[in-house]
């Protein structure tokens, strides 16, 4: 057993730059020990262990940030992250809800992963890269701090996306000048599952969605595919971790074909058709549920769907989080031209 | 199987990578992640920086090493091994990964007692980790303090179980120094309501402060009775914060100050309101009184010194802990320091004599003084009688008074100064996690509201009204001695932890750690809070946090004499 366990760590060793690995091998060590094999969660510890950051309506390389509480019944709060304008040193209080001047703002609806029990809006992780993608992007990002299982298993972060995006629809302050809010989803790993159950539920409604960002995203489904096998335990992730988190997100009693794991699953609901928007999905090349990613790229493409894959090859989980690898740049320019090319 | 850790089986590090990158200038960006170059501050890899952790590009590699060691001993560990450092484990500082992980790694490899190991703090060296001592849990007999039961071997994994009564649980579990680094300023914002409907009042309050500053007081005058109205339509906590600010503007303009220092009966009466009806003097007493239990732990006579003394709340629950250490009490002493009563009357003797009666009740051999002063700077070491620190512990206490001594110049170095020749075991330390001190009244003014604005929101959810008025009165006292004061009348004078690390820091202390039990205890605390679902601790280098929703509002610290650690050798 230690031999293998060696053999893995110095893999992993080799793809990443070593600060990316002790950032990744931290989360996963921490949250082992958050993980009880009876299902339930270490929930004060993992709030202790999380490293978090205030908003700051200081602007910060050009980007000022502030919480809003978007539902009190449910403390739904999210996270809003604007550029500053060029000159203006300070924002004050009555500034931060002002309408936007260009002609055309992209508003992305950011929600964070950790495979739907860990992280929120402010950690700080997630708050590095929505600031991120307010520079690329030019845009305003909303990161939704949703429930988290399995405190709160499904529907809740869905519910608390769609709450999110009927929010973000109605504020008079992010419309463009078209008087159009112009939205899109995005989010990694449970964040990328979450995009695509709110852009399935907005295609009822009158909520036009602009495309769906994937990073990584969080799918699964009963079989052990071949990229399970192949990588269980090489890569930071391990077969075991993932079914414990779908164990404490779906509903008691559920197996992995439920359609919140497998979207083009059995029980999954039909899309050909339907006016789903464009989506891009990034996957990780040594990310071990790929498998199901490309699948969920595949039921896109069979419903007609617009979808782009980036797939990328000597990629782990991730890679995003810190700009220290091409992986990084590449998504980067990949998801800035997604989000610019409606303009 | 036990695996000897031996210190110099971890190498020198080979040369770390370190990216070059920044983070939002992707156009600029170097593409060369490769090279380990010399980061600017104190050696720390700038990247993972952002992300909250401490880790220098020199010590990259022996970190790696030991997340590798640590993965490989948790791995060949039974699921015993495992739980055992997620549940009994007391963490700290999660921000300094070196020596997270080491106090991790020692837990399955307890070093020999003699042999100095450099990696691991001097306060752990040679000891073996605490084991959970049970018998340390159980009922007190006196009913007449509420606490919290905690008992984690039998406690339902539930999330947020809690029963409703009974004692408080303070376990004594070892300090730890480190690193603090001081944080940039930053202006956390949470709006509760969105900004559309009290925009205008928004506008009309800072328009008045603005006017106020450039001294337009025509000007301020109409704006403030425009506020007036305006609030009116508000409604909830906007309207009652508005009110509040509005008033503290209106005795700036017209000069008509607030009585100071306000009749101690009084703000007695209003602070416990407030006491009862939101958790932040609870949290402030819970926490301190946590890092002080850990400190006293093996003393036989200790000596609290209050700088806060008022109703002496904080003291039941410290001396019903102290009564249920395993081997008996210590003797415990306290004095506790505050103002003249206008009427003379020896109010501090009176709360001394209720807490010695509570002391009679649980067996505690108990000493108390009561000292009256003007100031916490007209006291000197010697008014106290203090005995030999090797014959009495003493910890020095202070709830939200530190930031008074800002109001004159050189108060708060002479305080520091007499705590330094009282010798303490630790010093607690709770403020206002804010900064109401700038020297730009505009600026002050636009930070107390959005403090306030989120204190009386998360006042909005508790059941009794009576309770919530008085604890507005409380807080709005606050807010018209931050507006309507200056020089040494203005003593809310609050200060970010940051900035206090600074002042500590110069003063000669050094942090002792607050850790993962008492932040998981204050957590449950807050479950208790009716209409409390928006209160959240967090853990910020080593302080325990507590705000509404995202913003801190207070913070609790604990300090140590510098010389005690052994801060140089192991940074």
């Amino acid at each position: 057993m230690a031999g293998s366990n060696e053999v893995n760590l110095n893999e992993s060793k080799m793809v990443v730059p070593l600060n990316t690995w002790v950032l990744i091998s931290n989360f996963k060590l921490a949250y082992n020990l958050l993980r009880r094999p009876d299902g339930t969660f270490n929930r004060h510890l993992a709030e202790f262990l999380d490293r978090k950051v205030p908003a700051n309506a200081n602007p910060v390389d050009g980007v000022f940030s502030f919480d809003v509480i978007i539902d009190r019944s449910t403390s739904l709060l999210s996270r809003i992250y604007r550029p500053a304008q060029d000159g203006e040193p300070q924002l004050n209080i009555v500034d931060l809800e002002k309408p936007m001047t260009a002609e055309v703002v992209p508003v992305i609806i950011f929600f964070h992963g950790g495979s739907f029990a860990h992280s929120s809006a402010n950690s700080a992780i997630y708050d590095t890269l929505c600031r991120r993608l307010v520079g690329i992007c030019k845009a305003v990002v909303v990161s939704v701090n949703y429930r988290r299982a399995p405190e709160n298993r499904y529907p809740c972060a869905y519910d608390d996306g769609w709450g999110a995006l009927e929010w973000v629809n109605s504020r008079s302050w992010l419309k463009s000048k078209d008087s159009k809010v112009h939205i899109y989803l995005a989010g990694d790993s449970s964040g990328g599952n979450i995009v695509h159950h709110v852009a399935s539920r907005a295609v009822e409604s009158d909520i036009e969605v602009l495309g769906n960002i994937l990073l990584n995203p969080m799918f699964g489904g009963p079989e052990r595919t071949e990229s399970e096998k192949r990588l269980d335990g090489k890569y930071f992730v391990t077969i075991q971790d993932r079914d414990w988190y779908w164990k404490a997100f779906l509903p008691e009693g559920e197996d992995r074909d439920h359609p919140a794991c497998n979207p083009f699953g059995p029980r999954g609901k039909i899309l050909e058709g339907i006016k789903f928007p464009k989506s891009l999905v990034v996957v990780a090349g040594l990310d071990l549920v790929q498998d199901w990613q490309l699948a969920y790229v595949k039921g896109l493409e069979k419903a007609g769907q617009e979808v782009k894959l980036l797939y990328l090859d000597q990629a782990t989980i991730g890679f995003y989080l810190l700009p220290n690898n091409h992986h990084f740049y590449t998504v980067m320019g990949e998801i800035s031209n997604f989000v610019s090319s409606d303009c | 199987m036990k695996r000897e850790l031996d210190p110099h089986l971890l190498s020198l590090p080979e040369s770390s990578n370190a990216a070059t990158a920044s983070s939002s200038n992707i156009g600029k960006a170097k593409m060369c992640w490769e090279d380990d170059t010399q980061q600017q501050d104190g050696g720390m890899d700038e990247l993972l920086a952002v992300l909250g952790y401490q880790v220098r590009s020199s010590d990259m590699a022996e970190v790696a090493q030991k997340l590798e060691l640590l993965e490989d001993l948790m791995g060949n560990a039974q699921g015993d091994g495992l739980s055992h450092l997620a549940s009994d484990t007391v963490h700290y500082n999660p921000s300094d990964l070196s020596t997270w992980l080491q106090s991790m790694l020692s837990e399955f490899n307890p070093p020999p007692p003699n042999q100095f190991d450099p990696m691991v703090p001097p306060a752990a060296a040679g000891a073996p980790p605490l084991p959970l001592d049970d018998s340390f849990l159980g009922q007190a007999d006196s009913s007449t303090i509420t606490s919290i039961d905690f008992d984690p071997q039998n406690s339902k994994r539930g999330v947020f179980e809690e029963s409703s009564t009974s004692d408080y649980d303070l376990k004594a579990i070892p300090g730890g120094g480190g690193l603090t680094v001081p944080s940039d300023s930053t202006r956390p914002v949470v709006l509760i309501d969105s900004q559309e409907n009290g925009i205008r009042l928004v506008h009309a309050l800072m328009a008045c402060a603005e006017a106020v500053q450039q001294n337009n007081l025509n000007i301020a005058e109409a704006l403030v009775k425009q506020i007036g109205f305006l609030a009116v339509s508000q409604a909830g906590a906007m309207r009652k914060v508005a009110t509040y600010f509005a008033e503290a503007l209106a005795r700036r303009i017209y000069r008509v100050y607030p009585q100071n220092p306000l009749d101690p009966s009084l703000s007695d009466i209003l602070q416990m309101h407030f006491y009862e009806t939101c958790p932040y003097l609870k949290f402030a007493h819970f926490t301190a009184n946590q890092a002080i239990l850990e400190a006293f732990e093996g003393k036989t006579r200790v000596h609290v010194i209050d700088f806060s003394m008022n109703q002496g709340m904080q003291w039941p629950a410290l001396m019903q802990a102290l009564a249920l250490r395993p081997g008996g009490p210590p003797a415990f002493r306290l004095t506790g320091i505050g103002p003249p009563a206008p009427d003379n009357s020896d109010h501090l003797q009176e709360v001394g004599w209720k807490l010695a009666q509570l002391a009679e009740t649980i067996n505690v051999e108990f000493e108390y003084r009561g000292f009256v002063a003007n100031s916490l700077a007209d006291l000197d070491a010697s008014m106290l009688e203090l005995r030999p620190s090797e014959v009495e512990s003493v910890a020095v206490n202070s709830v939200f008074e530190l930031h008074k001594l800002l109001a004159r110049p050189g108060a708060i170095e002479k305080v520091l100064s007499v705590v330094k020749q009282m010798k303490p075991e630790i010093v607690t330390v709770v403020e206002q996690e804010a900064n109401h001190n700038g020297p730009v009244f505009v600026d002050r003014f636009m930070e107390s509201l959005h403090y306030y604005s989120t204190m009386f929101d998360s006042l909005e959810g508790s059941a009794s009204s009576n309770d919530k008025v008085m604890s507005e009165v409380y807080l709005g006292k606050q807010i018209c001695n931050v507006v309507a004061c200056e020089g040494v009348e203005r003593v809310e004078r609050h200060e970010t932890t940051a900035q206090w690390r600074g002042r500590m820091g110069s003063a000669g202390f050094a942090p002792v750690h607050l850790g993962s039990n008492a932040f998981k205890q204050a957590s449950m605390l807050l479950a208790l809070f009716a209409g409390g679902d928006g209160y959240r601790v967090e853990e910020n280098n080593g302080c325990l946090m507590l705000g509404w929703h995202t913003r801190p509002l207070i913070a609790t610290s604990a300090w140590q004499l510098a010389a005690t650690t052994s801060a140089a050798l192991v940074h």
